[in-house]
């Protein structure tokens, strides 16, 4: 079952159109990557999925629910995990206070949000001494690594991630990837907005948006067989 | 709670623009506190004041009054039609009268007379000034009768003990005998001690009161009592200025009110009348003065007083004023110029310290707005984020309020004593350089011919001015600055868009 489904979706800044009747499905168990020409919309897609921005026309659901009808910051905070190119994590707080803001924000503190926020942490490969640091004493690396776990602190079914291996070395790229991986692996809907051909090469399905045509690469041959109506403006490939 | 407990991690955190607005407040608070502080020690030394004066009033002629009345078509002063409206003093009837309107809550009387005596008056004048000085002063009443000779005594018939204010407030004392019974008409009286050792009177001692227009009319008083008056001094500046030995409190003669209008009585009886070529019909008995002295139990019931008067028949040409009312208004004067001056500080305060603190608001919101970015993109609500923002200005500002109210308080009292102290210091030195200005020497001895400064005892002293309602109103005012200023960062919050901040941040 779809957990995330793309209707239509249109996209305009004034006069100027990004995004033109996309029909994009994203399952639970999988690893999306979505790739293109700068300017060609990827992370406009981003924004709209991940609710920081709504679309000109056309609809989205998640588990069938029009996300129009829920609340933009609950979703942000409870249904989806985001995770940006530059981090975004507040400079002031520690890694873990980070993550534990994010699970009081999802209002689900208790007296164990320390000890999980550590352990957290911990399976993203940031030690207890690292997590107590403030992010701006922490590489580019870790701090993405915070930034994944606290996409994760409040258990979302989807993570969205925008070019999380874009200010990166190759070998926490390669960590950066196998953490998604299996957080694809565990069961979430990971889906990766990315230039990087070695994402797209891990992906399980990657959508090519290509000057308003759709370019679809499916490791799946079920989601290979999905989503020709917008045939005109995108291909996929396999 | 979360957004409470990241407040104040946000306060610690910054503590460079904490401390920043902290001391803004800080210093707003303490300037509030002790502006606050001086106004209401104003407010409460005039409650206090008004609750523990006696309130005493007197209806006296409007010469003002009569004067304006007395203005002919074209505005112009017309003397024969102010001499034909002269009126003279009330009668006891009339000033019964007004006693019996509901704001006075006590009346009593006295009658004055000027007369000579069979003793010689206490003077530091060679025989010629004090017969130059005795003879030639005749009062130019108010009165359509002749005023007569002025005496060497001013002999003094009360109608009740309260009516010897003198006595009441400690100034004259009874050393030796006793005082006079105020209700007998037998003549008796009391003499000050100078006047007794003067003339080696003692207590039993006969005096003859002789009217000074007729010196064979003579009416003897036995000395029942002699008193001290701590007040008793006479410069020869004064006697220099032409005043009488009458005016000098030695040569005061207390007698009862019966006793001493039975003695007008008698001389009205025996007196003979005489009439000028212009009209003014002089008579040879003594002229008495009679002064009502209405109590109030509250400034409201005076200020009703005049009111009441008009409605039960006093004429305009009569006023009601009182030496308490002004001599309490005079002694605030200093304090109620702080407390303006006080005012106007709290106003420019007020306003450069809400600019300050908006001006630092909104550059922090423009320093946090990655900040505001990042929480409203990972799904904190806006206005949680405003909350906290709010919270952490109200928290510094609260602090701020806290530390500079007590200082503030701790400082109050001195500093306002010490301004107040300033602010008397220049309110007698203006009076001073008025009263030089007019001629005279300001000493203030006998009240109504010298200058009124020195007779008012300003309140230049203040013992606790900061209360619970300075606090209040500190903490209030310190409230709504923080909301105020808080509201830019509101505003703010609710208008910033959090992808845009986040892709400007990328971009």
């Amino acid at each position: 079952m779809d957990i995330l489904k793309l209707n239509n979706i249109s996209f305009s800044y004034g006069k100027k159109q990004i995004l033109k009747d996309l029909n994009f499905e994203f399952e639970s168990g999988r690893l999306y990557a979505i790739t293109g020409k700068s300017g060609s919309g990827k992370s406009t897609l981003l924004s709209i999925l991940s609710g920081l921005n709504s679309p000109t026309s056309g609809t989205i659901t998640y588990n069938d629910v029009d996300i129009n009808e829920i609340d933009k910051y609950k979703y942000r905070s409870k249904y989806v995990g985001v995770i940006f190119q530059s981090f975004n994590l507040l400079p002031k707080l520690t890694a873990v206070e980070n993550v534990e803001l994010s699970m009081d924000i999802a209002g689900i503190r208790d007296e164990n949000t320390p000890q999980r926020a550590l352990d957290l942490l911990e399976s993203v490969g940031i030690d207890a001494d690292e997590a107590h640091s403030r992010i701006l004493k922490l590489s580019g690396g870790q701090q993405q690594r915070v930034a994944i776990a606290r996409a994760l602190s409040y258990d979302p079914g989807i993570i969205l991630a925008d070019e999380p291996t874009g200010n990166l070395d190759e070998e926490t790229q390669a960590s950066i990837i196998d953490i998604l991986k299996e957080l694809a692996a565990g069961g979430k809907c990971v889906v990766v907005v990315t230039h990087s051909p070695t994402v797209a090469k891990a992906a399980d399905v990657v959508y090519e948006i290509q000057r308003l045509k759709k370019s679809k690469k499916s490791k799946s041959s079920v989601k290979g067989e999905a989503d020709t109506k917008n045939s005109a403006e995108s291909s996929a490939k396999e | 709670m979360y957004v409470l407990k990241n407040a104040m991690r946000n306060i610690t955190r910054s503590k460079g623009r904490s401390i920043l607005i902290g001391v803004i407040v800080f210093v707003i608070a303490l300037s509030c506190c002790v502006g606050l502080s001086i106004r209401n020690a104003a407010e409460k030394s005039r409650s206090e004041v008004l609750d523990s004066m006696s309130i005493t009033a007197q209806i006296s002629v409007d010469r003002t009054s009569m004067m304006n009345q007395s203005r002919n078509d074209s505005g112009e002063f017309d003397r024969s039609q102010f001499k034909s409206g002269l009126v003279g003093g009330l009668s006891l009837e009339e000033l019964l009268l007004y006693a019996s309107a509901d704001s006075v809550s006590d009346f009593y009387y006295s009658v004055t007379a000027s007369m000579n005596s069979s003793v010689e008056a206490v003077s530091d004048q060679t025989e010629s000034d004090t017969s130059s000085a005795s003879a030639d002063m005749g009062r130019g009443g108010m009165g359509k009768m002749g005023a007569g000779v002025q005496g060497d005594f001013s002999v003094t018939g009360y109608s009740s003990e309260n009516a010897m204010t003198d006595f009441l407030t400690g100034t004259c004392k009874i050393t030796e005998g006793e005082m006079v019974n105020v209700s007998s008409s037998d003549y008796n009286c009391i003499i000050s001690d100078e006047l007794a050792a003067y003339n080696s009177l003692e207590v039993g001692a006969n005096i003859s009161l002789i009217n000074p227009n007729d010196e064979n009319e003579k009416y003897s008083f036995t000395v029942v009592g002699i008193y001290s008056n701590s007040q008793s001094t006479v410069s020869s500046e004064d006697n220099m200025r032409g005043f009488s030995t009458s005016s000098d409190p030695a040569n005061k003669i207390i007698t009862s009110y019966a006793a001493l209008n039975a003695a007008a009585a008698h001389s009205q009886s025996v007196a003979t009348t005489t009439t000028s070529d212009n009209g003014f019909t002089s008579s040879t008995a003594f002229t008495t003065q009679l002064n009502g002295t209405y109590v109030f139990a509250d400034i409201e019931s005076y200020e009703k007083f005049e009111d009441q008067c008009r409605e039960l028949g006093l004429s305009d040409s009569y006023s009601v004023s009182s030496q308490d009312v002004s001599n309490f208004e005079q002694s605030l004067v200093p304090l109620d110029t702080l407390s303006q001056m006080a005012l106007y500080f709290l106003i420019v305060i007020l306003i450069i310290g809400a600019v300050i603190l908006v001006v630092l608001n909104i550059f922090s919101i423009r320093e946090r707005k990655y900040e505001i970015g990042v929480l409203t993109a990972i799904g904190m609500h806006k206005y949680k984020v405003a909350a906290q923002f709010l919270l952490e200005i109200f928290v510094v500002t609260m602090a701020a309020v806290i530390i500079g109210g007590g200082i503030g308080s701790a400082i109050s009292v001195p500093v306002t004593n010490r301004l107040l102290a300033a602010q008397t210091e220049a309110q007698i030195e203006a009076a001073s350089s008025q009263e030089q200005a007019f001629g005279r020497h300001g000493n203030g001895d006998i009240p109504g011919t010298a200058g009124q400064v020195q007779n008012v005892n300003y309140i230049s002293q203040v013992s606790s001015v900061t209360d619970f309602k300075v606090l209040a109103e500190l903490f209030g005012i310190c409230i709504l600055l923080s909301l105020v200023s808080g509201a830019v960062a509101v505003t703010a919050i609710v208008r910033y868009d959090p992808l845009k901040i986040l892709s400007e941040r990328e971009s």
